[in-house]
């Protein structure tokens, strides 16, 4: 192998890339990114793969200059350190694979690391399988196209509501649920509940067929939560197009630098396109829980106000919370059309913010919620006004963002 | 029966050994009002006991009646048994003495002009004849268990039975600190303690001197309004009670309660109650089978304690067990909490506990910088000096009311006696007289010497009070603002800082640990609260989306039906959710943030209530004998405290950052500040220490410096 790549176009997939790399690993190529260097019709790519036992993620860079394909395995660690130590200077990078040695030279540095035998390298989930055949082990169950804005979208509403916690009890995961046009996903860690909405284009006949109609048909998998984080690194020009197979026990994305349209012909990879990228992830086994039952659906009070407003209040009531005491008090006013938020920590302080609301319905209440759990949601809407609907003090509250943004929040109960 | 076999008989029970004789003797010297008392052994009592006091003495013509059976000049009627202030008051012992021994009791009024003598032998009673002696009553019992030869084969050495007698001397001499003691065995002189120390001093000499750093001093008072501020019981009984103290730091504890000292009216009882009230005082401060060392010297009318309940005299009965518990306990936190409790490192390996065992090497003492309960605070918060009693004053007020035979105690001197320490009270706050508050400064006795319990005080002008004198140390050692000195992290699981008085060594877990569980149970209980289980707070919960399911056996359900309350208080709500099933509806929010899991945490803590029955009459019966409808009233409010204390433990093993765990110098800061900010800091719950510390004198002898 012998290329000549942009060090910036390289760095940043090795960036990402290492990120699904176990840092340490007993056998060291597990350790290792995986350069592929291919010349197909005198265009030249370099795929930098890399994968541990959950995730995989291959990124393909065409700023590249393959005067002879071959593949070469390398500390992920040492790559990433050498191209940042590379001066600013060097546009480009020259990596020439010697037997076990790898040559990397960048303007006036010159790095000789230890190659692993690519055979060392455990294998990456078929994405072309995945989705190019119609039965089988590593076949496809749906799979469909989003635009990468809307994916991204529904991961970043629901992907802060799992729990934060490694806990062999939490859902460390989202649930994803595609049922025709219309794709959900919903994030829980048991005190709150986040669900977000949106609906796919008109999907491309044959672009990638799954047989026996494996676009419409239903599906739901719960997705790792690192997946998904991972995920949001990779979204690019919002319009451009994802596509998602889900198999029996994995999920992939396949990224494009462009939108899919219909009527592709055959290329089951996108139509002649080649993704950018493919995150692929196994799943998380075990049912998601009925969430369904705990969107509550008997309010009798609602409240609008901005989400400017509220996230600066919600940020002012909680510098007087301590782990003990997180709760802030909302207290509604109808009369008023506003509502005062108050925290009081032992031994700090407390604190008052008033707020005025768009808009109120219903009895006063006063409601105690973690603002963190408040916090969190304002970040991921990006829309200027949110809806409250509540039932009681000792009962959820939900947080409504247009048709696409539910959440629910279970209050705290603050002692008198 | 002949007179002879029931009498010995009675003697049984009163006359077990050696030590059983000299208890007797002394409690009848004292009730004499003697001021002096020596007691002479020969082979460990086996051989000799005599006792020889100065008291009032028996007039000649009554000499019989002392030797015989139900004659005792303290009871004159039934009813006095309800009041009983002197040592003895049945009338038994002496005639149980003389009918296994032979026993010559020998007295003198001071206005009679000569002694006179009766001897008994068995049997055998000689008519009193005149002898030589001063003012007093010297009392003689020669070779115990002569005429009952299996009790006599059943006596240990003589050395053994000797220490038995010494320390009965001890008990009794510590309670006594106006009177004279002296030990003499085979002819050497194992005690000498003399008359009006004040209680402090008396204290430390039967304890060790070395052991002074390692003391806290103690004292409350509950006089008039009693039980209308503190408890719901007792409003009806209100009557006075004190207690003076020496509380010993967990370094001294030991594996026996032999260093415990527990006095009601000077009488050394072994209380159940009292017991009780000391275990919870020093609850998570020591392993549990540990004893604290202490002594504690609880003052009340003898009208409102039963003492007349086992011929040893050694068990009482409280009309009011809450008054007492909760004073004692009050008492006795209040001190360790406001002491540091830091153990010392002292040479290898050996501790401030080790060298109590071994008195001759006390120099693991020296070094000790400051006397514990000194405090050192910035004078703002300056807690005032442990409110010193004047010792002497205290015990004199009993003493002098205490004349042989009459049994009523004089409660106005008494009161006069602590009235200078009380607080003024500021604005007719009832309450604020019966619990001594820390931030009002007593004014001392004007015309009391200062004893060695007298604290410097406080220079009005508010000037940053002087730091305890650390001998010559003082001077050298560097000023350190305790609050800025830097803390390492070392093997992820220690930390180390230094602190005026050396280098601190500190378990992360088990200061965190100590520091969740102070905080809880403050916001629980109240800071003010100390030792009243009742309800003031309850702890923020978050509820959950659907109840978190926990798997329970019936008895675990039947655990957690029975702990709802408390669990509540601590932010746990269950539900029932049928059979076999249990949810979480909310959790602890502070558990919640440090990542406790729900489920797991609930699991664990329903599986450990069912089996060790949590919250059942089985630990309120254990902790009070005989429950009388009080007592019940008491062993409830107990059992809840207990469970309470059981979750907070469980929470705050949980809820700290384990052994292993990295901290940022943010929490790092976060830990030590709190560790100033706490009370009891020094042990983790469980009562293992959370911190060690290596003194800059034991450094400094390390290097050679010194
Ligand atoms: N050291 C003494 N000085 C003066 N009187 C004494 C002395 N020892 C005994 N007495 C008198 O002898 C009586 C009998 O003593 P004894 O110890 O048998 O009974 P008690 O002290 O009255 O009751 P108890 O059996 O509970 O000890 C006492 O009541 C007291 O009058
Ligand atoms: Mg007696």
């Amino acid at each position: 192998m012998k290329i000549i790549a942009d060090r910036a176009a390289l760095m940043e997939a090795a960036n990402l890339v290492a990120a699904v790399v176990p840092a340490r690993s007993p056998s060291p190529a597990l350790s290792c990114l995986k350069l592929t260097a291919e010349k197909h019709g005198g265009v030249g790519t370099l795929t930098v793969a890399g994968t541990d036992a959950e995730a995989s993620l291959e990124m393909t860079l065409t700023q590249v200059d393959v005067s002879q394909p071959g593949v070469a395995v390398v500390s992920a660690e040492k790559l990433k350190q050498i191209l940042g130590a590379v001066a600013e200077g060097a546009p480009t990078i020259t990596m020439e694979l010697d037997g076990d040695q790898c040559k990397i030279t960048g303007s006036h540095a010159k790095f000789r690391i230890f190659a692993f035998p690519a055979g060392d390298y455990p294998p990456f989930p078929d994405f072309a399988a995945a989705i190019g055949s119609a039965t089988g082990p590593g076949a496809a169950r749906s799979t469909f196209i989003h635009s990468a804005g809307g994916l991204l979208a529904l991961v970043t509403r629901t992907v802060f509501a799992t729990a934060r916690e490694t806990s062999r009890y939490a859902i460390n995961g989202v649930l994803l649920k595609r049922d025709g046009r219309k794709i959900e996903m919903v994030a829980t860690d048991g005190r709150r509940l986040a669900l977000s909405r949106s609906t796919l284009k008109p999907q491309p006949a044959g672009g990638g067929a799954g047989g026996s109609g494996g676009e419409s048909t239903p599906v739901s998998c719960i997705i790792p939560t690192r997946a998904l984080n991972l995920l949001t690194r990779l979204a690019g020009d919002p319009e451009a197009s994802v596509r998602i197979a889900v198999t029996d026990n994995r999920v992939f994305f396949a990224f494009y630098d462009v939108e899919l349209k219909g009527k592709e012909g055959k290329d089951a990879s996108g139509g002649g396109q080649s993704p950018r990228a493919i995150l692929s992830s196994t799943l998380v086994e075990g049912t998601f829980p009925p969430y369904e039952d705990v969107i509550p659906k008997d309010h009798d009070k609602k409240a609008t106000t901005g989400r400017d407003e509220l996230s600066s209040a919600v940020r002012q009531a909680s510098v007087l919370t301590n782990e003990e005491s997180r709760g802030i008090r909302m207290t509604f006013s109808g009369k008023n059309k506003s509502v005062r938020l108050s925290s009081r920590a032992p031994e700090l302080g407390d604190s008052e913010i008033d707020l005025g609301l768009t808009a109120y319905e219903g009895e006063d209440l006063t409601i105690s919620f973690n603002p963190a759990f408040i916090a969190d949601a304002l970040r991921a809407v990006p829309e200027p006004e949110v809806m409250w609907e509540f039932k009681a003090s000792n009962k959820p509250g939900v947080m409504k963002v247009g048709a696409e943004f539910l959440y629910v929040i279970m209050p705290v109960n603050l002692p008198e | 029966m002949s007179p002879l076999l029931a009498s010995q008989i009675a003697a049984g029970e009163v006359v077990e050994r050696p030590a059983s004789v000299v208890k007797e003797l002394i409690e009848n010297s004292l009730d004499a009002g003697a001021t002096r008392i020596s007691v002479e052994l020969e082979h460990g009592g086996i051989e000799l006991i005599r006792v020889i006091d100065d008291g009032v003495g028996v007039p000649e013509h009554e000499l019989y009646l002392a030797l015989t059976a139900h004659a005792t000049s303290k009871i004159a009627e039934v009813g006095d048994l309800d009041a009983i202030a002197t040592m003895g008051f049945r009338g038994e012992a002496l005639a149980a003495i003389a009918s296994v021994s032979r026993t010559s009791f020998r007295s003198r009024p001071r206005t009679q002009v000569a002694a006179a003598e009766i001897s008994a032998e068995g049997q055998t009673l000689s008519p009193p004849r005149p002898a030589g002696g001063p003012p007093g009553t010297s009392v003689t019992v020669r070779t115990l268990f002569f005429n009952t030869p299996a009790r006599r084969k059943f006596l240990r050495t003589p050395q053994t039975e000797q220490g038995r007698c010494a320390d009965v001397v001890r008990s009794i001499a510590m309670a006594q600190p106006n009177v004279a003691f002296t030990l003499t065995c085979d002819g050497r002189a194992l005690l000498d303690l003399p008359p009006n120390q004040t209680a402090r001093e008396r204290a430390l000499d039967i304890l060790g001197r070395e052991l002074e750093p390692e003391l806290i001093e103690i004292s409350a008072d509950a006089l008039d309004t009693l039980g209308t501020g503190g408890g719901t019981v007792g409003a009806a009984g209100a009557s006075p009670i004190a207690l003076w103290g020496l509380v010993g730091t967990p370094a001294v504890a030991r594996a026996t309660a032999a260093g415990q000292f527990v006095y009601i009216n000077g009488r050394p009882v072994r209380d159940k109650v009292l017991q009780h009230a000391l275990k919870e005082g020093y609850r998570g401060l020591i392993e549990p089978g540990r004893q604290p060392t202490c002594v504690l010297l609880v003052e009340m009318d003898p009208g409102a304690v039963d003492v007349n309940v086992h011929p040893a005299k050694s068990e009482v009965r409280f009309r009011d067990s809450s008054v007492v518990h909760g004073l004692v306990l009050r008492s006795v936190r209040r001190g360790l909490a406001t002491a540091d409790l830091t153990p010392r490192v002292a040479g290898a390996g050996s501790t401030a506990g080790a060298s109590w065992n071994n008195r001759a090497s006390g120099s693991a003492f020296e070094s000790s910088p400051a006397p514990l309960g000194s405090p050192a605070s910035p004078a703002l918060f300056r807690p005032a000096p442990a409110r010193t009693i004047d010792a002497a004053a205290f015990a004199s007020a009993f003493r002098e009311v205490r004349p042989a035979g009459n049994a009523s105690l004089n409660f106005p001197a008494l009161r006069e006696a602590l009235a200078p320490t009380r607080l003024a009270p500021p604005s007719g706050d009832a309450s604020s007289e019966n619990v001594p508050s820390p931030s009002a400064s007593p004014a001392p006795l004007a015309d009391t010497p200062a004893t060695a319990a007298s604290l410097p005080t406080v220079p009005s002008t508010g000037a940053t009070p002087v730091p305890p004198a650390v001998g010559s140390m003082q001077s050298d050692a560097p000023e350190i603002e305790e609050s800025l000195s830097p803390a390492l992290q070392v093997f992820n699981s220690y930390l180390i800082t230094q602190d005026e008085h050396g280098v601190l060594i500190i378990d992360q877990h088990a200061l965190h640990e100590r520091v969740m569980y102070e905080r809880l149970l403050a916001r629980i209980v109240g800071p003010d609260q100390r030792g009243e289980p009742g309800a003031v707070g309850v702890l923020e919960r978050q509820a959950f989306l659907a109840p978190v399911p926990v798997a329970v056996t019936q008895r675990q359900r039947e655990a957690a039906e029975r702990l709802r309350p408390t669990l509540e208080r601590l932010g746990i709500e269950l539900d029932d959710l049928g059979p076999g099933g249990m949810g979480v509806r909310a959790f602890t929010s502070l558990l919640l943030e440090r990542g406790v899991e729900p489920g797991e945490f609930v699991a664990d803590m329903l599986e450990r209530a069912a089996e060790e029955g949590w919250g059942t009459e089985g630990k309120a019966a254990n902790a009070m004998p005989q429950p009388s409808p009080i007592d019940a009233l008491v062993g409830e409010r107990v059992v809840v405290e207990a469970v309470l204390h059981e979750v907070l433990d469980m929470m705050a093993c949980k809820a700290a950052v384990k052994a292993g765990e990295r901290l940022s110098d943010m929490e790092l800061a976060e830990l030590l500040a709190l560790r100033q900010r706490i009370e009891r800091s020094s042990n983790c719950p469980h009562g293992r220490p959370t911190s060690i510390r290596l003194s800059i004198r034991e450094l400094e002898k390390r290097f050679g410096r010194v």
